[in-house]
């Protein structure tokens, strides 16, 4: 009741500093201010006294007559009620309510107005009214009250008959009354707990992503169509996952040939050398020499060997030395359309099988007594590693040697080494392999980094040692040998070479690479011997 | 690609939350407070994460494009660390590091082709106020969406129906970071009947007054002469 009492009383001395600011007399007069004055102080007195005796009630730790208590209190509240009314009608003369203030929401009229301007919107606020007095400055002061209460009129008026369009839409459309519940609203701790949760899972969702993730598998596939915004940044390709467009792999302008070779890129795989006999049991990369192979290991596809009739056809029509010029190109172009298809082929798995089926393989190897190509082939087989090997170099993604992929290459890597070498020194056809010992220190992990054209800091590896890496690990390479052989005209000249020293000359066996390539084949390849 | 970068290398940031009913509400309040037209907000955003082959600490950009113009803008946005310590708990407002810069479109394949990973992604819809009071604010009230698909726009479905997220940004520098975060702190007293904002990992829960805020800002009464 103290502190009630206390904030009440300070209510009724509003009205006295009024009268210090001396009033028009008239005016106090008409409120009565001396009357409520009187009244809000003798108002005082009694409360100060009924304070008094509950002090003293307290020192003197005596019971309090409740009876006179009460009646004073009663009298004390009925003066109370008489003043807030009285000054009513003085604060109505002197003080502005919004209008807007009800029962409702009265309770936050505190929290409305307790914020203090902004030192911008306090400058902001003078140079309005600067604006504002600007025209009538000059006048004298009831001049210009009459002139800003002609544009206050004026804009009330605009403000009425815009609220008459309102209410007469409002009314034509159904709108219902804007207001809100006349309940004051309150939150029970279940509800306020609820609403903490939906607050931090919105906060978490923006902040961190939380609840937003898609999950891995459904981050890949793109099932329906992308928005304009990304449509022209991120394509699509065969297999429906979001792709980068990937760098175009135009070599010379006998582009069209690898269009028609009815392979691609990425996405489908290429006609596979392994035949028709898909048996699950076998390794993905058959060799010519393992008991595994069929004979149909070497043959190309329909689709290659129709190409090359046509090819053919085309070369009988043609004057000699045109003949030998495009025999040239297009077997060069078809070396490096194979090695291509190679790549289409998913090369990277198989290769992690030769860790299961390793040791089948190489013992396989150590029967036989023959390698199952010819010299010629070899030696078509070391071209075609020149010239495709450039062009496959930056069509391979590093990021496809994975370390998972290292782990089972190292593993038998060793012994893989030493069956090779083993076997290879005990066939009759050895002396193709001078530097077959070479091979010994060489672990299959760089040889692959190599192969696939990831960079490293090994030193390049001898002639022999690539080709058998190209015969062991690149199914691509037995298609190229086959493909070199129907070339009749373009093999007569290989087997010319090979007379003339094969691998021990390489200026002759230059002649056949395209000029703009023969300074980079003379640097990277040449043989020391 | 092409960056137009920003000198502006740190945030204060507060964040809330309002129930959609009550949007319409502060809308009107932040149209009398700020005093410019509103900007409609329509953002894909999309958060890319590095991969660990670009260093131990994963870093986390986000790519926004505002879809709402004809021409999509995009923007790259690195935000950092929060600042800590005793003055930052002094401060009512995150005050952080944060890079911003305009970027052309093919930024998301750049970051693609750098071994980002898309790690989750947003739709942002609602409006926004940019304003400048002793520094460049910006609030946004946008209510947030979520792809079921990737990149399904069009299917998006709110992380939280019937609630809105406010967020009042503001540019600082390591110089004048204290003063942006004053001016930030009493632009907020302002939305107090509405809306009551605090760090973005503080909660500060609903108004229980904002029906009342909101009917009172809303209402029809119109002013009588004085």
């Amino acid at each position: 009741m103290e502190g009630g009492v206390g904030l009440t009383t300070a209510q009724p001395q509003g009205p006295p500093p009024p009268v210090a600011e001396k009033l028009n007399q008239q005016v106090v007069n008409q409120l009565n201010l001396e009357g409520v004055k009187t009244r809000a102080i003798s108002l005082f007195k009694a409360v100060t006294r009924i304070l008094e005796d509950f002090d003293a009630y307290g020192r003197t730790n005596t019971s309090p007559k409740w009876q006179d208590i009460l009646g004073q209190y009663s009298m004390v509240n009925l003066e109370l009620f008489n003043i807030v009314e009285e000054v009513k009608k003085v604060s109505n003369a002197f003080v502005v309510l919004p209008k807007n203030v009800n029962a409702e929401n009265a309770a936050i009229l505190p929290v409305m107005l307790s914020s203090k301007l902004l030192p911008e919107m306090e400058t902001d606020d003078n140079s309005k009214r600067e604006q504002l007095l600007q025209g009538v400055q000059s006048l004298p002061i009831p001049m210009q009250i009459e002139r800003l209460k002609a544009r206050m009129d004026m804009i009330a008026a605009a403000c009425e008959n815009a609220e008459k369009v309102l209410a007469d839409t409002r009314k034509a459309y159904g709108f219902g009354a804007r207001q809100g519940p006349s309940m004051f609203p309150t939150m029970d701790k279940g509800q306020a707990a609820k609403i903490r949760e939906q607050e931090d899972m919105l906060r978490a969702a923006v902040n961190d992503g939380t609840g937003t993730r898609l999950p891995p598998d459904q981050r890949q596939l793109l099932t329906t169509a992308l928005p304009p915004h990304l449509a022209d940044v991120l394509i699509i390709n065969d297999a429906g996952k979001n792709a980068l467009p990937m760098p175009s792999n135009n070599i010379n302008s006998q582009g069209n040939l690898l269009q028609n070779s009815g392979t691609q890129f990425m996405g489908r795989s290429a006609a596979s050398p392994s035949g028709g006999n898909f048996d699950n049991t076998r390794s993905p990369l058959q060799y010519s020499n393992s008991p595994q192979s069929t004979s149909m290991v070497n043959a190309p596809s329909p689709q290659q060997q129709q190409l090359q009739q046509q090819q053919r056809s085309k070369l009988m029509q043609l004057p000699q030395h045109q003949q030998q010029l495009l025999a040239q190109q297009q077997q060069q172009q078809q070396l490096r359309q194979s090695s291509m298809q190679g790549l289409g082929q998913n090369q990277l798995s198989s290769i992690q099988d030769l860790h299961g089926q390793g040791q089948q393989k190489f013992q396989a190897l150590h029967g036989q007594h023959q390698m199952s190509y010819s010299q010629p082939m070899a030696h078509q087989q070391f071209q075609a590693r020149q010239l495709s090997g450039g062009h496959i170099q930056h069509s391979m993604s590093q990021g496809q040697l994975n370390p998972a992929m290292n782990r089972h290459l190292n593993q038998f890597s060793g012994g893989a080494n030493s069956a090779l070498f083993t076997s290879a020194q005990g066939s009759p056809s050895s002396q193709m392999i001078p530097n077959m010992s070479s091979m010994q220190s060489q672990t299959l992990v760089p040889r692959m980094q190599q192969q696939f054209g990831v960079s490293g800091t090994n030193p390049q590896r001898g002639h022999s040692s690539q080709m058998l890496g190209d015969q062991m690990f690149n199914s691509s390479g037995m298609m190229q040998t086959q493909q070199t052989q129907l070339q009749q005209p373009q093999q007569q000249q290989q087997q010319q070479q090979q007379q003339q020293g094969g691998y021990g000359n390489m200026q002759t066996n230059q002649q056949t690479l395209q000029p703009n390539m023969l300074q980079n084949t003379q640097q990277r390849h040449q043989n020391p011997q | 690609m092409s960056i137009s970068p920003k000198t502006n290398s740190m945030e204060c940031v507060v964040q809330g939350i309002i129930e959609t009913q009550h949007v319409e509400a502060l809308e009107i309040l932040l149209q009398g407070l700020c005093g410019v037209p509103r900007e409609r907000l329509r953002v894909h955003e999309l958060c890319l994460k590095s991969a660990p082959n670009l260093g131990v600490v994963s870093s986390e950009v986000r790519l926004l494009c505002d879809i709402d113009q004809p021409d999509p803008t995009w923007t790259v946005k690195h935000v950092g660390g929060a600042m800590r310590g005793a003055g930052a708990d002094q401060i009512s407002v995150m005050v952080r590091t944060m890079i911003e810069s305009k970027v052309s479109k093919n930024a998301l394949r750049l970051f693609y082709s750098l071994g980002y990973k898309l790690d989750h992604e947003l739709l942002k819809v609602g409006f926004a106020f940019h304003f400048k009071r002793t520094a460049h604010i910006s609030v946004s009230v946008s209510s947030v969406n979520k792809m079921p698909k990737i990149h399904a726009i069009d299917e998006a479905v709110p992380v939280l129906p019937g609630m809105q997220i406010v967020d009042v940004t503001a540019a600082a520098t390591p110089e004048n970071y204290s003063e942006v975060a004053a001016a930030v702190s009493s632009f907020c007293e302002f939305l107090a009947p509405l809306v009551h904002l605090s760090k973005p990992f503080d909660p500060a829960g609903v108004v229980p007054t904002a029906a009342a805020a909101a009917a009172s800002l809303m209402s029809d009464g119109g002013g009588t002469t004085l």
